[in-house]
């Protein structure tokens, strides 16, 4: 046999090994392998790795015995799950009707003129991932938008631009970082 | 029809008394009545969606108006159900406006024009103009498989493609993706399409979102000439459409219209991917002679002249029993009919035979033993409101794979328990209830039917004292029985006494059952055990049980069926009457005009290749077959070729078999001739010319009558007609039999006169071979039926490379990888492959599909008749 192939696994190599302990006993848990847990399922997995990695839903799929192409269905169904790691933090834009009268989308661009992302997307530093919500429910501090744990009110793009540096500049949890910021 | 009766409601349609089966949807009842409804989501053969919302109608019930959609209401009893109101026009109308807000209008370059339902209902509802501002998706066609083109501006969201893959196929290869303005349908994660390529989705597609890219043609489909045929590939018989062009053949699609065909619009990827055999470059041009190794072209009258003087000469100085003939299963009816009439009738020779009967002669005796039992089975298109399917060593995806679809569709439809007796764990997706799963161990299929039935005796799960009644030898049955205990079955078989008692008792219950057993028992070595076994447990159901039982010969090719049902074995006549019995043998005599016929000659074509390879034949005909790939003994049928003085090789390629002839006749494919082909189920369909023969070459039938000329005799017929109605007087069960457009099935006129059960002795699976600790299993792949399908290109693109599989564990101890190349050595030969790391297959055993021929499996076998041992390392 050729040694041509070596080259090729040592480029696929950087991909993450990933552990799949934590969704082997999240299908452990289950009530039983009914297509009706599969939402609550990916939500779990999901809580686990911040995304939901493709060998995991492989399992998914064999336990719950659905297709790749349904359960592809039902996650590009919600914007909530994510099947690409996203950046240390999402920035979740209120896309509302008060926010979007009060300026959202206009946030959106001058996010974009400065990140490159749009709605689902993760800058290339690996820190923002994008989202835009149809309403957060905190109209009255329109346009808002939620990172993480902590609300935003009544922000301007300027303004946003200023909070998007305070977290990329954060140090707190450095050790995921790191290897992305340094590139 | 289901044992389950349902009851009949009367209702009132546009103030009409009529009637429908309780629980039918009100679009489907009226249409029943010749009332059209407009929709654009319904498909008789799904379940109710409500997609599209323009198929509302008014209904009173008890005085209460109600607007509801007539797709998934079912009508009541006492119900007023109106259509085309104003109020529900309105309704339907808005919707389809808003569809073609979207819709491109790009109607003559589309592959659903003129047969689109999206332009019907716009007519239908005189939908003129739209009131809204024209929007339209502006999305690249999707071409990431070699088949099925999405082009989704075109798609109208109503589900049909991503329900028929689910619940007609079982595959789920597609579903609807994103949501709001964005939805679309579409596969995983937008990967390249990997599934069963059957097309399904094409058919139901309204409107020519998912197009077939095998077709070069573009836009009208109206225009293009249509005939109506029946597939050459597998045996089960499903009918096509033939779509041309200016005498070209551009692409294949199911009758959508009911009760036509027993496929009810289903098909599979060979079936509808296959026809790029039809116009293929590749094809034998001109006949062709031998000459030391070189083909050399020659006329079509030099190589009849040379055919028939040999014949004559051969017949002359050795005697007609050294003349044989060999049918292709491929041939149609009336072909083999004449094809044994030029060997019985002009040269006296009785030896005819196809590969099937050479190999297990004891499929049509099984036959005739159903008959006698008064076993007579439905038409294969009950299967799909049958109660219980048996799948017994069939993996329905690949040898059958739309008598998958009406099993999934029996089990949505009626709750039928899917039973599925298999030594791999096949997938066959469907949503019965009851879905029992028996996976044996390889080899021991009879032990698996022998204990089946000595549950329905031991459990009195059927009335046994009928059975006595009724059947002779049941005492004899019963002894023959008391082998099969649960412990011996469970040591032979691997399979525990509770699943298989669960299995008899969904299977005796009262119940319309089918049992569809697959080829692969001919590899068991225990076929005609199998059979047997099979057999008892039909009388079993039939005599002791309520409801019907259906069960079916295993059959590998289009015509399988006909060319036996035509006598094309030394054991039978047409219509299967002896060739010992003087009375059938005066009868066609008579029939053919003849003083006498008879045969006091010696069997030599029951083991044909033998007695080449002997020389006791020296002169062999062989008629669109390929015995050097197909037959089981690979070397035998080498040396025997290589020796019989005389060979006549006939096909439309030129195949391994056809490289060893003396004289190569050039033949049509099905698509340029006419004629009937007979089902594994007994059913005579039509074969339709669509084009006529490519270059010099001639349908089989023509030059069976040149040869007759040559001969001498020259047959006095003008057309497959003429022939049909000749069989008609020969063989009494085709009587009545030749089809117009609707397919009849065959049934003798008397059955059930001699009940007996087929009582053998058990034998224990034989173990492997030292040395070799695993076991072949080999058969059709998925996407290819013979070597036949290996020259349509569409199938080769979905099915490059012949793969072999073997379970993750076994792979694991010998350090092979997926995709690793492992050798595959028995006794007599060995293959190299790539291998596929699956649990389908069970531990100690490894799949090699047949179809390959630079893969020669059938060389591994090597005329073995069980399970062939073999050895797995890997390659390098």
């Amino acid at each position: 046999m050729e040694t041509d192939n070596a080259p090729a696994v040592a480029e696929e190599a950087p991909e993450k090994e990933i552990d799949l302990t934590p969704v082997r006993e999240i299908l452990d848990n289950l009530p039983g392998p009914e297509r009706r847990y599969l939402i609550p399922t990916l939500q779990k997995i999901q809580n686990v790795y911040r995304y939901l990695p493709d060998p995991a839903l492989k399992l998914v799929i064999s336990k719950l015995g659905i297709s790749r192409a349904q359960i592809y269905g039902v996650i590009s169904f919600y914007p909530q799950l994510l099947i690409e790691e996203p950046g240390k933090y999402i920035f979740k834009l209120c896309y509302g009707t008060a926010c979007f009268v009060k300026g959202a989308k206009i946030i959106a661009d001058k996010i974009y003129d400065s990140y490159h992302i749009r709605a689902g997307e993760t800058d290339k530093d690996k820190i923002f991932t994008l989202q835009t919500a149809s309403c957060l429910g905190n109209c009255g501090a329109a346009p808002m938008a939620i990172v993480g744990d902590d609300t935003h009110g009544t922000i301007d793009p300027e303004k946003t631009l200023e909070l998007l540096s305070s977290y990329r500049d954060r140090k707190d949890e450095p050790e995921e970082v790191e290897e992305a910021a340094q590139e | 029809m289901s044992t389950t009766v349902k009851k009949t409601v009367p209702f009132k349609l546009n103030g009409k008394e009529v009637t429908a089966p309780e629980g039918m949807v009100i679009i489907e009842a009226a249409k029943q009545h010749g009332v059209e409804i407009t929709n654009l989501c319904y498909n008789r053969n799904l379940k109710p969606f409500a997609a599209c919302r323009t198929c509302m109608v008014e209904v009173h019930v008890d005085g209460k108006k109600e607007l509801v959609y007539s797709c998934t209401h079912p009508v009541a009893e006492g119900m007023e159900v109106t259509t085309n109101t104003q109020e529900t026009d309105r309704y339907n109308k808005a919707c389809l406006e808003m569809l073609l807000v979207e819709h491109p209008l790009d109607c003559p370059i589309c592959d659903k024009s003129g047969v689109c339902p999206l332009q019907d209902n716009t007519e239908m509802l005189s939908l003129k103009d739209g009131r809204f501002e024209i929007n339209r998706r502006n999305e690249p066609s999707i071409k990431s498989n070699p088949i099925i083109e999405f082009y989704l501006n075109r798609c109208i969201m109503c589900g049909l493609c991503v329900r028929a893959c689910d619940e007609t196929q079982g595959v789920q290869a597609l579903d609807f993706h994103k949501r709001g303005m964005k939805v679309g349908i579409g596969t995983a994660n937008g990967e390249p399409l990997d599934c069963e390529f059957c097309g399904q989705c094409i058919t139901v597609c309204p409107t020519g979102a998912l197009m077939d890219m095998t077709s070069s043609a573009r836009g009208l489909a109206a225009l293009f000439t249509s005939t109506d045929t029946t597939c050459n590939y597998c045996s089960w018989g499903c009918s096509l459409r033939l779509e041309s062009k200016k005498g070209e053949v551009l692409r294949i699609e199911a009758h959508m219209e009911a009760d036509v065909g027993i496929n009810q619009s289903n098909l599979c990827a060979k079936g509808r991917f296959g026809h790029g055999i039809i116009h293929n470059d590749q094809r034998i041009q001109t006949p062709l002679m031998n000459q030391g190794g070189k083909f050399k072209e020659i006329s079509w009258h030099e190589a009849l002249e040379i055919i028939a003087e040999r014949a004559r000469s051969t017949v002359n100085r050795s005697g007609p029993e050294t003349v044989a003939a060999l049918g292709g299963e491929k041939i149609t009816n009336e072909e083999a009919y004449l094809f044994q009439k030029l060997f019985r009738g002009v040269l006296g020779s009785n030896q005819v035979t196809n590969l099937a009967h050479l190999r297990a002669p004891y499929l049509n005796r099984f036959l005739l033993d159903c008959f006698d039992n008064g076993i007579r089975s439905k038409p294969i298109t009950e299967l799909e409101e049958a109660d219980v399917v048996l799948a017994f060593n069939s993996d329905l995806p690949s040898e059958y794979p739309v008598g998958g679809n009406s099993v999934r569709k029996s089990a949505i439809f009626c709750g039928a328990d899917v039973i599925i007796a298999n030594p791999r764990q096949v997938v066959f997706h469907n949503e019965s209830p009851v879905d029992i799963r028996l996976q044996y161990r390889l080899g021991s299929d009879a032990w698996v039917a022998g204990r089946l039935s000595r549950i329905l005796i031991d459990n009195a799960l059927i009335d046994t004292a009928k059975v006595k009644a009724a059947v002779g030898n049941y005492d004899a049955l019963v002894e023959s029985l008391s082998p099969y205990t649960a412990e011996e079955t469970r040591k032979h078989t691997g399979l525990d006494d509770e699943t298989l008692t669960r299995a008899a008792t969904r299977f005796a219950r009262n119940a319309d059952r089918f049992i569809l057993v697959g080829n692969d028992i001919l590899d068991s070595g225990q076929g005609e055990a199998t059979l047997d076994a099979l057999l008892n447990l039909a009388i079993l159901a039939h005599t002791g049980g309520e409801g019907s039982v259906s069960i079916y010969p295993p059959r590998e090719h289009c015509n399988s069926q006909g060319v036996n049902d035509m006598g094309m074995t030394p054991d039978h006549l047409p219509g299967y009457l002896s060739p010992e019995d003087p009375a059938a043998l005066s009868h066609l005599a008579q029939t053919w005009g003849a003083d006498s016929l008879s045969f006091d000659q010696a069997p030599l074509a029951r083991d044909l290749f033998e007695n080449c390879a002997t020389g006791k034949i020296k002169f062999l005909y062989i008629a669109g077959e390929d015995p050097a790939q197909s037959f089981y003994k690979g070397d035998l049928v080498k040396d025997a070729l290589t020796t019989v003085p005389f060979l006549v090789v006939q096909d439309t390629f030129m195949t391994e078999t056809a490289q060893m002839a003396d004289i190569v006749l050039p033949t049509a494919t099905f698509a340029e001739k006419d004629g009937s082909y007979t089902n594994m189920s007994r059913h005579v369909q039509r074969v339709a010319a669509a084009t006529l023969p490519q270059g010099t070459s001639k349908p089989d039938f023509d030059i069976f009558l040149d040869l007759s000329a040559a001969l001498g005799q020259a047959f006095d017929y003008s057309s497959a007609t003429e022939v049909q109605q000749e069989i008609e007087r020969a063989a009494a069960i085709y009587k009545g039999m030749f089809p117009g457009s609707r397919s009849l099935q065959w049934a003798p006129e008397k059955s059930g006169e001699r009940p007996g059960f087929r009582t053998g002795k058990a034998s224990a699976p034989a173990a492997a071979k030292d040395g070799y600790p695993f076991r072949l299993i080999s058969n059709n792949h998925m996407f290819h039926i013979g070597t036949y399908s290996q020259y349509a290109p569409a199938l080769v693109e979905i099915g490059p490379e012949c793969v072999a599989e073997i379970h993750p564990e076994d792979a694991a101890a010998l350090g092979i990888g997926e995709g690793d190349r492992i050798v595959v050595s028995s006794e007599a030969s060995q293959v190299e492959v790539p291998a596929r790391l699956s649990t389908v297959s069970a531990k100690g055993t490894v799949h090699i599909p047949k179809n390959w021929p630079a893969v020669p499996v059938n060389r591994l076998r090597n005329g073995e008749e069980g399970p062939v041992s073999v050895r797995v390392t890997r390659a390098g």
